[in-house]
C-alpha cells in the first residue's frame, strides 16, 4: 500500500504507471487533481474530509482518468459544514475507449449544519468504454433528528449530540485513514 | 395558417430583419408581438451559441428556410421518400393514410371527424385548445399576459430566435376546476398543418385543474429543414396538475433544439415524460420552477442513441418555495456510435426549506463505439433539505444474455428485451398506443426487425 497524503505535497497531477494498492487521502483542501491511471492491476482509493466553519470556501476538482483497462478507482469525500462555509465540489471520471473493465466509483456527501453554508456538488462522468462499471452519488442534507433526539433525551447537550453524530459520520475515512497512516494527526475529531 | 394559403409572402433561406417583419405582417399580427419579434431578433444576433454540449457547426442559419407554408410539402410523392424511413413506417405498423401524412406527402389527415367530436366536447368544458397562431387573434389578452413571461427572448439563443421567428405550436387553456380525463393530443390538431420548425406552445392550467397534453409521435417524421428550435411553457396554478408527454422521434438529420419550462404554484404537480430517440443532435433540458409552497416536479426520461446521433438531454428543478420535492429519473442507451448525455441542475434556493429531491441516471453502452457521460450540477443554499444523486453507467448483462440464450432466444431479441426492461418504469408511465409503438420502435433498433 502506496501512501500519498495530499495536504504534504505540492504535486497535484499523479501518474499511476504501476499496479498496486494506493491511497490518497487530505483533510480541508482546495485545488485541482488529477489522478491519471495508466497501468492496469491499479487499486485507488481517494478518501477526503471536510469540516468548514466560518467563512472556509474549498473549491475543489478531481479526475479519475482511466487510460489504461482493468483497473479500479474509489473515490469517498465527506464533508460537514458550520456557519457560512462554502463548497464547491467537482469531480470528474473519465473512461477512455481502450480502458475496458475499468471500475470507478464516486461519492460525496454532504452534512449543513447551518442554513448559511453553500454546497454546490457537481460529479460528471464520461464512459468511452463499453464493459465498464461506474456509479456515483452525491447526498447533501441535515443529521438526522431523530438521532439528534435520541442522543439529547440520553442526557446530551445539542452540541454534543451533534458531535457525536458527526463523529461517525467521518468516522468511516478518519479511521481508514489512521489505519494506514499510524503517525497522523489531526484535528479532524475535536470541534466542540 | 390557413388564411396564408394565397398570399404573395415566398421568403427563401436566411434570416434578416425584414423576414420578421413580413413575418409577422403576413400574419396580421398586433404591434406589440410584431415588435416582441423584432426585439428577440437583435438578441438572437447578439448570442453567441453556447459554448458547452454537443457540437453544433453543421449549423448553419443561412442554409434554413425559416417559414413553411401549410400547403408546401417537404416531397411529393411517397417514393420520394427515404427508404429507411419507409420501410421504419411498415415495420412499427403504422396505417397507411397516417403513413402519408407524417411523411409529409399529404397534408390532410383523416382524424377530422374524431377531432371534432372531442372539440365538442372540449368546448362544453371552456377548455381552449389551438394553434398558436389561432389563439393570438381570438384570445389576445391570455397570450399576452402569458407569451415569453417563463422563457424570454433573453434566455438564450434558441429562444430568441423561436421568438423572433415562431409559427404554430399549440395553446392549451384549462379553467379552473376542470379535469380532462383525455390527453390532448397535439396530433389531433395539427391535421391541417404541418409539423412546426419553430413550434411556440403554451398552456394553461387554472387553480385545480388537471391535463395530460402528449406531442410527437413514435414513427419518424420525415423533413427536409434541419433546425427544430421550439419553445414550451406550462403555466401550473395552485392545486393544479399537468403532464406533458412527449415521443420524439425526428429523422436524423435534425438538430433538436428545445426550450422547456414550467412553473408551479402552491401544492400543485408538473410532469414531464420525454422520450428522445431521433434527432441528429438533440438538446433539450425541460425546466421546473417550483415557486409555490409543496409544489412538485417529476421528470422521467428516455434518451436513446444510435449511429453518431448525440443526445443532450437531462431536467432542471429550482426550488424556491419551501416544502416543494422534485424528482428526475433519466434512462439512456447508447448504440452503434451513438452519445447520450445526462445535464442537469438541481438547485435548492435559500427559501425552500424542508424540500427534497431525487435524481437518478442509468445508462446502457450496447457496443465499445458507444459514449455515455453524465453531468449533473447540485447547487445547495439551505440546510434543511434533502439532495440525493445517483448514477450507474453499466452494459448489457452478460449472463443474462445467456440465460436467455439458453432459452432459445436469439441474441438480438434478448438484448431487445433486455432493453425494452430497462427502460419499462417509464415507458409504463406513457398511454398505451405509444408504449407499444416505443417497444416496437426499440426492437427495430436494436434488431433491424420486428418480430
Amino acid at each position: 500500500m502506496k501512501l500519498i497524503n495530499l495536504n504534504k505535497t505540492t504535486q497535484t497531477n499523479f501518474d499511476f504507471d504501476n499496479p498496486g494498492d494506493y491511497f490518497v487521502y487530505f483533510y480541508n483542501l482546495s485545488g485541482k487533481y488529477n489522478f491519471n491511471i495508466k497501468a492496469s492491476g491499479i487499486n485507488l482509493d481517494i478518501s477526503g474530509v471536510f469540516i468548514g466553519n466560518e467563512k472556509n470556501n474549498f473549491t475543489l476538482q478531481t479526475f479519475q482518468n482511466h487510460i489504461a483497462p482493468k483497473s479500479k478507482s474509489n473515490l469517498l469525500i465527506k464533508g460537514v459544514f458550520y456557519d457560512q462555509a462554502k463548497f464547491n465540489y467537482q469531480g470528474m471520471i473519465r473512461i477512455e475507449k481502450q480502458a475496458q473493465q475499468s471500475h470507478a466509483y464516486q461519492k460525496n456527501q454532504n452534512i449543513l449544519i447551518s442554513d448559511d453554508c453553500v454546497v454546490s456538488s457537481k460529479p460528471d462522468l464520461e464512459i468511452l468504454a463499453d464493459d465498464v462499471f461506474c456509479t456515483h452519488g452525491s447526498t447533501t442534507g441535515q443529521l438526522d433528528k431523530d438521532q439528534l433526539l435520541f442522543l439529547q433525551m440520553r442526557g446530551l447537550s445539542k452540541k454534543q449530540a451533534q458531535l457525536c453524530l458527526v463523529d461517525g459520520f467521518v468516522s468511516e475515512i478518519v479511521d481508514k485513514i489512521r489505519m494506514y497512516d499510524k503517525g497522523y494527526k489531526s484535528s479532524l475529531r475535536s470541534r466542540a | 395558417m390557413k388564411l396564408l394559403k394565397n398570399n404573395q409572402f415566398k421568403p427563401g433561406q436566411g434570416l434578416s430583419e425584414n423576414f420578421v417583419t413580413q413575418l409577422s405582417k403576413t400574419k396580421k399580427e398586433q404591434d406589440w408581438m410584431r415588435k416582441q419579434r423584432q426585439k428577440a431578433y437583435d438578441i438572437f444576433l447578439k448570442k453567441s451559441l453556447p459554448k458547452w454540449g454537443p457540437s453544433l457547426e453543421n449549423l448553419n442559419f443561412d442554409r434554413i428556410t425559416y417559414y413553411i407554408k401549410a400547403t408546401d410539402k417537404p416531397v411529393g410523392s411517397w417514393n420520394d421518400l427515404p427508404k429507411d424511413i419507409k420501410d421504419t413506417y411498415d415495420k412499427i405498423g403504422v396505417p397507411e393514410a397516417e403513413k402519408n401524412f407524417l411523411a409529409g406527402v399529404s397534408a390532410q389527415y383523416e382524424s377530422e371527424v374524431v377531432y371534432e367530436s372531442i372539440k365538442k366536447e372540449l368546448d362544453k368544458k371552456g377548455v381552449i385548445f389551438c394553434d398558436m397562431d389561432t389563439a393570438l387573434k381570438k384570445h389576445p389578452d391570455l397570450v399576452k399576459k402569458y407569451f415569453g413571461k417563463l422563457v424570454p427572448a433573453a434566455d438564450n439563443k434558441f429562444a430568441a430566435l423561436n421568438t423572433a421567428v415562431w409559427s404554430g405550436g399549440s395553446f392549451v387553456y384549462i379553467p379552473k376546476g376542470v379535469k380532462l380525463k383525455l390527453p390532448l393530443q397535439a396530433y389531433f390538431r395539427i391535421n391541417a398543418e404541418r409539423f412546426g420548425q419553430f413550434e411556440r406552445t403554451l398552456i394553461i392550467a387554472e387553480e385545480d385543474s388537471e391535463v395530460h397534453y402528449i406531442e410527437g409521435c413514435t414513427a419518424p417524421i420525415y423533413t427536409t429543414a434541419s433546425l427544430h428550435a421550439a419553445v414550451v411553457e406550462v403555466f401550473v396554478h395552485k392545486n393544479a396538475r399537468v403532464r406533458y408527454t412527449t415521443v420524439q422521434n425526428w429523422s436524423k438529420n435534425i438538430f433538436n433544439l428545445v426550450t422547456k419550462r414550467a412553473q408551479v404554484e402552491e401544492n400543485a404537480l408538473m410532469e414531464w415524460i420525454d422520450c428522445n430517440l431521433g434527432s441528429a443532435v438533440t438538446m433539450k433540458y425541460p425546466s421546473v420552477y417550483l415557486t409555490g409552497k409543496k409544489a412538485r416536479g417529476e421528470m422521467l426520461s428516455i434518451a436513446f442513441a444510435s449511429n453518431s446521433q448525440h443526445i443532450d438531454s437531462g431536467a432542471k428543478m429550482i426550488h424556491f418555495a419551501p416544502q416543494t420535492s422534485s424528482r428526475i429519473i433519466s434512462k439512456s442507451i447508447s448504440k452503434d456510435g451513438g452519445r447520450t448525455s445526462y445535464r442537469g441542475l438541481v438547485q435548492i434556493m435559500p427559501k425552500a426549506k424542508k424540500s427534497a429531491t431525487y435524481v437518478s441516471c442509468d445508462a446502457l453502452l450496447i457496443d465499445e463505439k458507444s459514449r455515455s457521460d453524465t453531468y449533473p450540477t447540485m447547487n445547495i443554499k439551505t440546510s434543511d433539505t434533502k439532495v440525493q444523486h445517483e448514477a450507474t453507467v453499466e452494459k448489457i448483462g452478460e449472463e443474462k444474455i445467456f440465460y436467455l440464450s439458453s432459452r432459445g432466444i436469439d441474441k438480438n431479441s434478448a438484448e431487445g428485451l433486455m432493453v425494452n426492461g430497462f427502460i419499462e418504469p417509464i415507458i409504463k408511465e406513457i398511454p398505451l398506443e405509444y408504449s407499444i409503438e416505443l417497444n416496437r420502435l426499440i426492437n427495430l433498433e436494436m434488431s433491424g426487425s420486428v418480430g
